[in-house]
């Protein structure tokens, strides 16, 4: 019955997303990828594929960073097509997807302005996916109050912002405290928002997103050995809504070290999968690469249903892991550093 | 001519190229456009092959070119196309290529770069002149005010600040001036107010004309604004929230004077701007103009030298490095003409060796050719995009350039309507030459224009078939008299409703209008009825010899293949079941026509006993006696019953025939030859071994080699029944089914006709039945009305569905007949091709 009315609306959209998905480049392509030589071959190779042209203006010789922007200028067209299609609600779930990107170009601003950077050299790294009208006045701000009453109130973000406003100045410290607050209430809101909308998108995205809750708690957990982040204040910054949550996260919450935390992850099947053979002595895999992993896994199983929003989170998710993959390849071919280069991590 | 109907002969043939002739040969074999070679390195990567170096600098030229062009087309210089079609150059010529393209690139970024420096400096003139003028009103409208800067402070301080304030004499307030794009107004407005607490004031007026942003050109609106403000901390703040809303901020002097004096300066720097920009702009112009007159030749030089060097890329290379080795399907009628054009290749290039062409046998099914010319191109079209015939199969094509416009005429017959469409056809033909060289865009046209002979033709088939049903928009013409005349007195007519003319008195001449219908039939009340029956039968008797003749295409097609099994057990029972099924029905339409008629006499062949040839052959199927009145005969000639149930008896005897023999034939004969197939197979590959080494190479050459008579190897019995089952029913079946579709040969005739008739009467004759000069009005006005809804709607849409149904007529009915439509394009290597596709391409 959901499908039925779904295709009046999403029908169109979802139909984009998933030709879209099939450009995503394959195992074959990665195999030619790795092959080349110089970034000219890599150019020539990816004209074969779905990205087509997309590089044929460029002058040579070509650097990395162009290849990224254009890149990222590619998916972030193909998002905003969608994006200026969508109704509600999928227009607020596709906005829901850009506020990840807004609270990271804040934290990129305020860490910039610390640093005494020039704003106008920050600009051009943030994501365009997050970028708002009142962005590039954020240095206003000295302290986290100012911050949201200058200028995240008018934005999206004000809701989850609240908690955060108590801190005093902003440090290094405090600023990933904000980020990591922003984040967990961003996650929270997110998934609360799916659970709303129901059927099958709440049942792709959920997953998705308790998975993400998770890996953020368990990356939390393990940066956070040896700096002067209190147990509680640790505590606080777990998002609530993953499988972690209750137990595993008390449980998180109390580690000393890192075996600690692999061994509160023994008790879940999927986490104590990727916590084996993850490390990193060469010929290991990083953790970080297993979650990696895990979500392309999660995200490809997004595209198995139909009549749900989970595929534009994925193709989002699966694109830009796709942009991660091919900047790797192309960063290892321009050092000529070719020991790392299939460390790539495979969509298809 | 001969080959229309069916598709070139062609061959495989090996290629050896040296290695310096080898891009003078490609080139002019691209010239020529007969050849399609094959890729002999597939698993090669792109950036893998021998070329991709040339490759890559041709792509680079055509960058650069693609960019010279851009800036050529936003000046708005018209490029030069003279149609001339440059040799591709050679090799060597390429690197001074490059480097004129370089310098020109070079040349105009700087030009650009300048151009974009000074524009941003005018931009910022010209923003500072607006400040100041906008800015000035401000200053006014408050020096108006007691005491300005008094006013200003109670406006903007608290109450309480101001009393302590007051005494120490007028607070000094700071202001910042600047400009910012319009929409981000209202953002920085809120945040100004939230960041500093409410203790700004800001006023803003709009810059009207918008002002040219220098990095794209576009035009952007923009506001001036001022901000007044108290303190240090407060500037430091609004020109943070400035920085951040991309404001950019003048200094405006206070004091009225200096502002008069700057406004001055500003105007004045501002001329000089504008006289140094001019001049750039002239260079730049000259650039481009320059560029523009020859940027088509480029384009097409750079790519045909890529074309070149990808067909290269798809080359062997043997194992002394010395020469080049490609396979190519080639029409054999061709050879000649490439021996030759290889010849001259290897003569522009110098080199002594003349390349050797060999034939190689080839287990491969060969690309379909049809030659065309422009005429024959449209009609070869319409049955490929149906499917690409067979290799050597039957071709449809030279048929359907008589059928298709015929068919469709026989629904389109007006010879009014059919006259706009001929001359619109004829139109495009006679100005064929310069509506060709516009190269439109748009898709319709293009349509329209591709198909200009078979519009013609269609065009002029109507008109025949239209003057046929004397119809012309929905009028008869009385050319040559009726041949009918009114016996009755004037009084009688004129007071009778309904009164016949009977055939068989003096109403009727007695012998018919010499071409077509009688225009008499214009005003009977049963023209309907009587052109009903008459296009039922028509249709039906063309619909049945078009099939037949279909079946006879098939048997055409077993015979040069070679297929004796299919013409006795498919081609025979197929071509009895349909003559003695349909084929007598039409015999029995004209058994009647010519033996039943009113002047007779005999009851028996009057018009009261004419048998209806409907009933007469469902009877017959169902084995049926025919009923008839008393004085009539139930059938029409003696023995009519035994003789039609022995035809339907054969005729169904066809169908397990169709079923059953060929699939049990071909069990029967593999049976038989399987032990003598194996030897054969084995001998076959021995006598390679033992053959010449150039044909042993050949064979190497050839991916994997398909297996000799795999089709009956293949197969094995309970698909072979499966297929021939599908086949007999979908015949079966069909010719029922196809038989009465040809009914829509009428029924679309029959729409056409009362259209245009409905059309008339409801339109145009209201314009007729005025008089006077309010007549003349009402005419102007109707015709418009009626003139518009015949073209759009009778010649357009009906034409569109007439050309619909009878391409299914084409497609379905009479080519299911024989037509398999198994097969691929030839798709020779040909700069023509390349040039026109790379030309379409940006523009999409």
């Amino acid at each position: 019955m959901i499908g039925c009315i779904f295709n009046i609306d999403g029908g169109y959209l979802e139909g984009l997303c998933r030709g879209f998905k099939c450009g995503i480049l394959k195992q074959a392509d990665y195999l030619n990828l790795v092959q080349c030589e110089t970034l000219e071959d890599l150019k020539l190779h990816l004209q074969g594929t779905d990205y087509g042209s997309f590089l044929a203006n460029e002058p040579s010789p070509l650097q990395v960073s162009v290849i990224d922007d254009k890149l990222r200028e590619k998916l972030v067209i193909e998002f905003q097509h969608m994006r200026k299609h969508a109704v509600e609600p999928l227009s607020t779930f596709l906005d829901f997807i850009t506020y990840s990107y807004m609270i990271d170009n804040i934290i990129l601003l305020i860490t910039g302005t610390l640093h005494h950077r020039p704003i106008s050299e920050l600009i051009p790294k943030c994501h365009p996916l997050g970028s708002f009208e009142q962005m590039e006045a954020i240095h206003v701000a000295a302290t986290p109050a100012e911050l949201y009453n200058a200028v995240l109130v008018d934005t999206p973000l004000a809701p989850f912002f609240v908690d955060c406003i108590s801190e005093q100045d902003l440090d290094e410290m405090n600023i990933e405290i904000i980020r990591n607050t922003l984040y967990k209430a961003y996650l929270e809101a997110f998934f609360n928002f799916c659970k709303e909308l129901g059927g099958t998108t709440a049942d792709v995205m959920c997953e998705i997103l308790a998975f993400e809750a998770d890996r953020r708690a368990i990356i939390i957990t393990i940066n956070s050995f040896g700096t002067e982040l209190t147990k509680d204040d640790r505590a606080k910054l777990y998002p609530r809504c993953g499988k972690l949550h209750p137990d595993g996260l008390a449980a998180l919450a109390r580690a000393d070290d890192y075996e600690q935390v692999k061994a509160v992850a023994e008790y879940y099947a999927e986490y104590s999968a990727l916590f084996e053979g993850a490390g990193n002595n060469p010929g290991e895999k990083t953790l970080e690469d297993k979650f990696f992993e895990h979500e392309v896994r999660l995200n490809v199983h997004a595209f198995l249903q139909q009549f749900h929003f989970g595929v534009f989170y994925s193709y989002l998710k699966l694109k830009e892991q796709e942009c991660r993959n091919i900047v790797w390849i192309s960063e290892c071919v321009a050092q000529k550093h070719r020991a790392k280069i299939d460390n790539y991590i495979p969509i298809f | 001519m001969g080959n229309l109907f069916r598709s070139e002969e062609m061959t495989l043939c090996q290629l050896f190229l040296q290695s310096e002739a080898a891009y003078a040969c490609v080139s002019e074999l691209g010239e020529l456009g007969l050849v399609q070679f094959r890729d002999l390195n597939p698993d090669v990567n792109a950036f893998q092959r021998k070329f991709v170096n040339e490759v890559r600098r041709c792509d680079e030229m055509e960058r650069k070119l693609r960019y010279l062009e851009k800036e050529i087309k936003k000046d708005g210089i018209p490029m030069l196309d003279t149609g001339e079609n440059p040799e591709a150059p050679q090799p060597r010529e390429m690197i001074d290529l490059e480097a004129t393209f370089e310098k020109l690139e070079n040349e105009l970024r700087e030009v650009n770069q300048n151009a974009e420096a000074l524009k941003r400096n005018f931009l910022e003139l010209t923003e500072l002149k607006h400040i100041l003028r906008k800015t000035q009103v401000f200053f006014d409208e408050h020096e108006g005010g007691l005491n300005p800067t008094e006013s200003m402070t109670r406006a903007l301080i608290s109450d309480d600040s101001v009393a302590r304030q007051t005494p120490s004499g007028p607070v000094q307030l700071g202001f910042v001036a600047g400009v910012i794009l319009r929409e981000r107004i209202p953002a920085f407005e809120r945040m100004l107010w939230r960041a500093c607490r409410g203790n700004v004031f800001l006023r803003q007026a709009e810059i009207e004309s918008p002002l040219e942003d220098p990095s794209n050109g576009d035009n952007v609106f923009k506001s001036v604004f001022i901000i007044f403000f108290q303190g240090d901390q407060l500037k430091t703040r609004v020109k943070k929230i400035c920085e951040g809303f991309r404001a950019t901020l003048y200094p405006c002097p206070e004091a009225p004077a200096d502002r008069r004096e700057m406004a001055m300066g500003v105007m004045t720097r501002l001329e000089d701007l504008n006289t140094v920009l001019g001049q750039t702009q002239d260079h730049r112009h000259r650039v481009l103009v320059a560029a523009a007159k020859n940027i088509k030749n480029w384009f097409v030089k750079v790519r045909k030298i890529k074309a070149i060097y990808h067909t290269l890329n798809l080359f062997n290379l043997d194992v002394t490095q010395k020469c080049l080795i490609a396979e190519c399907w080639v029409p054999v009628l061709d050879l000649e003409t490439i021996q030759l054009a290889l010849r001259r290749g290897t003569e522009r290039s110098g080199s002594s060796v003349p390349p050797i062409l060999n034939r190689m046998e080839s287990f491969e099914d060969p690309p379909t050719y049809n030659r065309t010319n422009k005429f024959t191109h449209g009609f070869q079209v319409l049955i490929d995009s149906y499917g690409v015939a067979t290799y050597r199969e039957v071709n449809p094509a030279p048929y359907t350039i008589i059928t298709f416009p015929f068919l469709f005429a026989v629904m389109f017959g007006d010879l009014g309507h059919g006259m706009i469409m001929a001359m619109f056809g004829a139109w495009m033909v006679l100005r064929e030459k310069p509506l060709a060289a516009k190269k439109s865009d748009s898709e319709i046209w293009n349509i329209f224009f591709g198909g200009r002979y078979i519009i013609l033709l269609m065009g002029m088939f109507s008109m025949y078939t239209g003057f046929v049903y004397n119809d012309t928009f929905s009028k008869s013409l009385n050319v040559f008299g009726s041949y009918w005349s009114v016996n009755y007195n004037a009084s009688t007519v004129m007071s009778n409703k309904d009164l016949q003319l009977n055939p068989s008195t003096t109403d009727y001449q007695q012998y018919p209008y010499p071409i077509g219908l009688d225009p008499v039939w214009q005003v009977a009340e049963n023209k309907i009825i009587f052109m009903n029956a008459y296009k039922m039968k028509i249709s039906i008797i063309i619909g049945v010899f078009q099939m037949l003749f279909g079946v006879c295409l098939s048997l055409w097609n077993f015979i040069y293949f070679q297929r004796r099994i299919s013409i006795y057990c498919e081609f025979i029972p197929q071509i009895i079941f349909l003559c003695f099924l349909f084929l007598y029905m039409v015999i029995l339409m004209f058994v009647k026509w010519t033996n039943y008629g009113p002047s007779t006499g005999d009851v028996k062949t009057g018009p009261y006993c004419a048998p209806s040839i409907l009933i007469t052959f469902i009877n017959m199927v169902l084995f049926k006696t025919n009923s008839a009145p008393a004085v009539c005969d139930a059938y029409m000639y003696s023995g009519q019953q035994a003789f039609q149930m022995l035809l339907v008896v054969v005729a169904l005897i066809c169908i397990p025939w169709m079923l059953f023999a060929k699939p049990a034939l071909i069990l029967r004969n593999k049976r038989k030859m399987h032990v003598p197939l194996n030897s054969n197979h084995h001998n076959h590959a021995m006598g390679s071994e033992n053959g010449d080494a150039e044909a042993a190479l050949s064979q190497a050459q050839v991916p994997p080699p398909l297996p000799p008579h795999k089709e009956e190897e293949e197969h094995d019995v309970g698909e072979l029944f499966i297929h021939q089952g599908i086949h007999t029913i979908e015949y079966v079946l069909g010719s029922v089914s196809h038989t009465a579709s040809y009914l829509r040969l009428w029924a679309l005739s029959l729409a056409h006709a009362q259209l245009s008739e409905v059309l008339w009467n409801m339109v145009l004759r209201n314009g007729l039945m005025f008089e006077g000069w309010v007549g003349g009005i009402a005419l102007y006005i109707t015709f418009a009305i009626w003139a518009t809804l015949t073209i759009a709607i009778l010649v357009l849409m009906e034409g569109l569905s007439a050309f619909l149904h009878c391409l299914r007529l084409h497609w379905v009915e009479f080519q299911s007949k024989f037509y398999q439509g198994m097969g691929y394009h030839f798709q020779p290597f040909s700069f023509e091709a390349i040039l026109d596709s790379a030309a379409q391409g940006p523009e999409e």
